[in-house]
């Protein structure tokens, strides 16, 4: 365990020190926040709520969400590189699992940028853009764990596709397929309870929803009573049934890497 | 296959050996793929396949401590052996054995016992200080902190690495990376220590301070080390055995001075030529000396026996039909014996 707490550390130090990718990291945040208030506050313009949902429960669900959408990458990339210049065979004469070390390093990554990034950022949201507390106050720690969770399956959805580098050379065709759907269905544009209802019952189907708008909709109260602790439970079990998916996944790539010499 | 060894038998049925290595067999399937797009639909269907078998029922065992040079003409096998003894790599057929562990079966486990160089690749973490890198090997191979800080120390000592341990690997030069690799593969120290082409590109000075580091740190530890090279000068001063491989095949495994004593007759001059034209072997030397062509223009190598010939007689022929602006007589070098038993084996 110590040595994954290690490479997590060290990936915080290494990510605290590219300094011009932190500042250019926020701005873009920053501006697509912008973005999103002056888009939304544009939509509502005299009316007072959309369906049911008043502008400042709308700008609350967007922000957190385009917050929350950036931690939605992983370590994928990396391992598919990894596969591609031949270095993950060097991985495997190390006394460690590939997969515990990614994850370890991913973990570092987003806790420096929660730390100088998205922290900051919901902080000036706060007193800029007014958006809302927490639903109820039990809803704020609730809406965190959901959250970490989501972090974690976008994650490991993520190590999926960079276990299929092993098979498909280029995947960046994959990667933007997945960058669509996971926009559309995470919730990250917009909160699953507007889009119409078959829709809403094919992404209840879905790992997607559990990224972003559930996390989110705890927070700002679309979700609500016991559907919150069925929504974490129906994370849980995704979360479960991906990283069953990655190791399967890993172990035929592991034999392929051995067998075919990489 | 010739083996000058045969105390090695022994250790064989006893089992005590560090590496043991029986009809080890890997064959790579290599898809074909057709041009264009029909090619890829066709390729959907029919998948043609050819296989190369890049070692070839392979036997050798090596006892703790041993220092074995593994050498072979370029893809001869040698990077596909070291990569099945470190567990990267599941052979064909045939067994392999390291300090009792099967490496493709328990990796991780094997992965804490040995230590590898691959000189085309790094291990150190690329964009992190060396220091660092270090410092995380201690945790990833769980290093006492007081043996740690020892071993490091040394490390620094011997192999100069005082001024390169706050510069990130990615901006350290290839000597400069390859020190500080050969630190990080000996640091949590491993019983057994692959190290593929370790000199590759290196200085003379960078060069004979790692051989000096390895022979070092077999002499205080008693690490057992296989080293592939194609700089016999690291074979001569490092290594007190050789196993030649050739097409996956163990051509020669002995001890350096059997091959030696074996071979020592051989002789070689060295020639400058004032050359119009291709060199060819005067008549009086044909079937009798090998050509050895130089790097430069006008420079070749002639090699002998000092049995069927004397320098003098050699001398004088090829004086009889070039012009020569210099020529050395060379002591037999293990170079030359080992270019003489690619071309015509033992
Ligand atoms: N992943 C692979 N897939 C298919 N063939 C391979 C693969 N790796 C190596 N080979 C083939 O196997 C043979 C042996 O390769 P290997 O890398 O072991 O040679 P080597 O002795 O290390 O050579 P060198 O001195 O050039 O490093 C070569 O013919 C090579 O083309
Ligand atoms: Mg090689």
């Amino acid at each position: 365990m110590r040595k994954y707490w290690e490479l997590m550390k060290s990936q915080i130090k290494l990510d605290s020190a590219y300094t011009i990718w932190y500042w250019s990291g926020t701005a873009s945040t920053i501006l697509r926040v912008f973005v999103i208030y002056a888009f939304w506050s544009a939509v509502y313009d005299n009316r007072v709520e959309i369906t049911g949902i008043p502008l400042s429960t709308m700008l609350t669900y967007v922000v957190l969400a385009t917050l929350l959408s950036n931690y939605s990458a992983g370590v994928g990339y990396e391992l598919a590189n990894r596969v591609r210049n031949g270095e993950v065979a060097i991985e495997l004469m190390r006394p460690y699992d590939l997969m515990h070390k990614l994850v370890a390093l991913d973990l570092g990554t987003k806790i420096t940028s929660s730390v100088r990034n998205t922290l900051p950022i919901i902080i000036l949201s706060f007193i800029f853009i007014g958006i809302n507390l927490p639903h109820t106050w039990f809803a704020g720690p609730l809406s965190i764990l959901s959250a970490i969770i989501g972090v974690f399956i976008g994650a490991q959805l993520d190590m999926i596709i960079g276990i299929l580098a092993f098979w498909v050379f280029y995947i960046w065709g994959l990667r933007i397929l997945r960058n669509a759907i996971l926009l559309f269905f995470s919730g990250a544009l917009l909160p699953i309870s507007l889009f119409p209802d078959w829709l809403q019952t094919v992404s209840t189907f879905l790992p997607f929803q559990s990224i972003v708008y559930v996390p989110v909709a705890i927070y700002t109260g679309q979700i609500t009573g016991s559907d919150i602790y069925f929504s974490i439970l129906m994370q849980l079990v995704w979360l479960v049934v991906i990283f069953g998916i990655i190791r399967l996944l890993w172990s035929f790539a592991l034999r392929r890497v051995t067998i075919f010499g990489g | 296959m010739v083996n000058y060894y045969p105390e090695n038998r022994e250790y064989f049925e006893m089992g005590c050996s560090m590496i043991e290595v029986r009809g080890l067999t890997k064959e790579y399937t290599i898809v074909k793929k057709s041009p264009g797009l029909r090619g890829a639909v066709k390729g959907l269907f029919v998948r043609d396949y050819t296989v190369k078998r890049a070692v070839d029922n392979i036997n050798f065992s090596i006892n703790q401590g041993e220092l074995v040079g593994y050498i072979g003409a370029n893809g001869a096998g040698k990077s596909t052996t070291i990569k099945m003894l470190s567990g990267i790599l599941t052979p064909s057929s045939g067994e392999v054995k390291v300090n009792g562990i099967i490496p493709y079966q328990e990796r991780k486990k094997n992965a804490q016992t040995i230590g590898a160089v691959f000189g085309q690749r790094t291990q150190l973490f690329w964009d992190i200080a060396v220091r660092e890198s270090y410092h995380l090997l201690k945790h990833i191979y769980q290093i006492p902190d007081k043996q740690h800080k020892e071993t490091l120390e040394m490390f620094i000592e011997v192999l100069n690495l005082g001024p390169l341990l706050a510069t990130p690997v990615r901006q350290l030069s290839l000597g400069q990376k390859m020190r500080c690799e050969l630190a990080a593969a000996f640091l949590h120290n491993p019983s057994i220590v692959y190290l593929d082409e370790p000199t590759i590109g290196l200085d003379v000075a960078v060069k004979t301070r790692i051989r000096a580091f390895i022979r070092e740190m077999n002499k205080l530890h008693n690490t057992t080390v296989l080293l592939t090279t194609h700089d016999m000068q690291d074979i001569e001063e490092i290594c007190n055995r050789i196993i030649i491989i050739d097409e996956g095949k163990v051509l020669y495994d002995g001890s350096l001075a059997s091959i030696k004593e074996r071979f020592g007759q051989k002789r070689v001059i060295h020639f400058e030529l004032d050359l119009e034209g291709e060199f060819t072997l005067p008549a009086a030397l044909e079937g009798k000396a090998n050509v050895i062509p130089g790097e430069e223009e006008g420079k070749i190598s002639l090699s002998f026996s000092s049995k069927e010939m004397n320098a003098a007689d050699v001398i004088s022929a090829v004086l009889g039909e070039y012009r020569a602006r210099d020529l050395t007589i060379a002591d037999p070098k293990i170079e030359t014996i080992v270019h003489e038993i690619y071309e015509r084996g033992v």
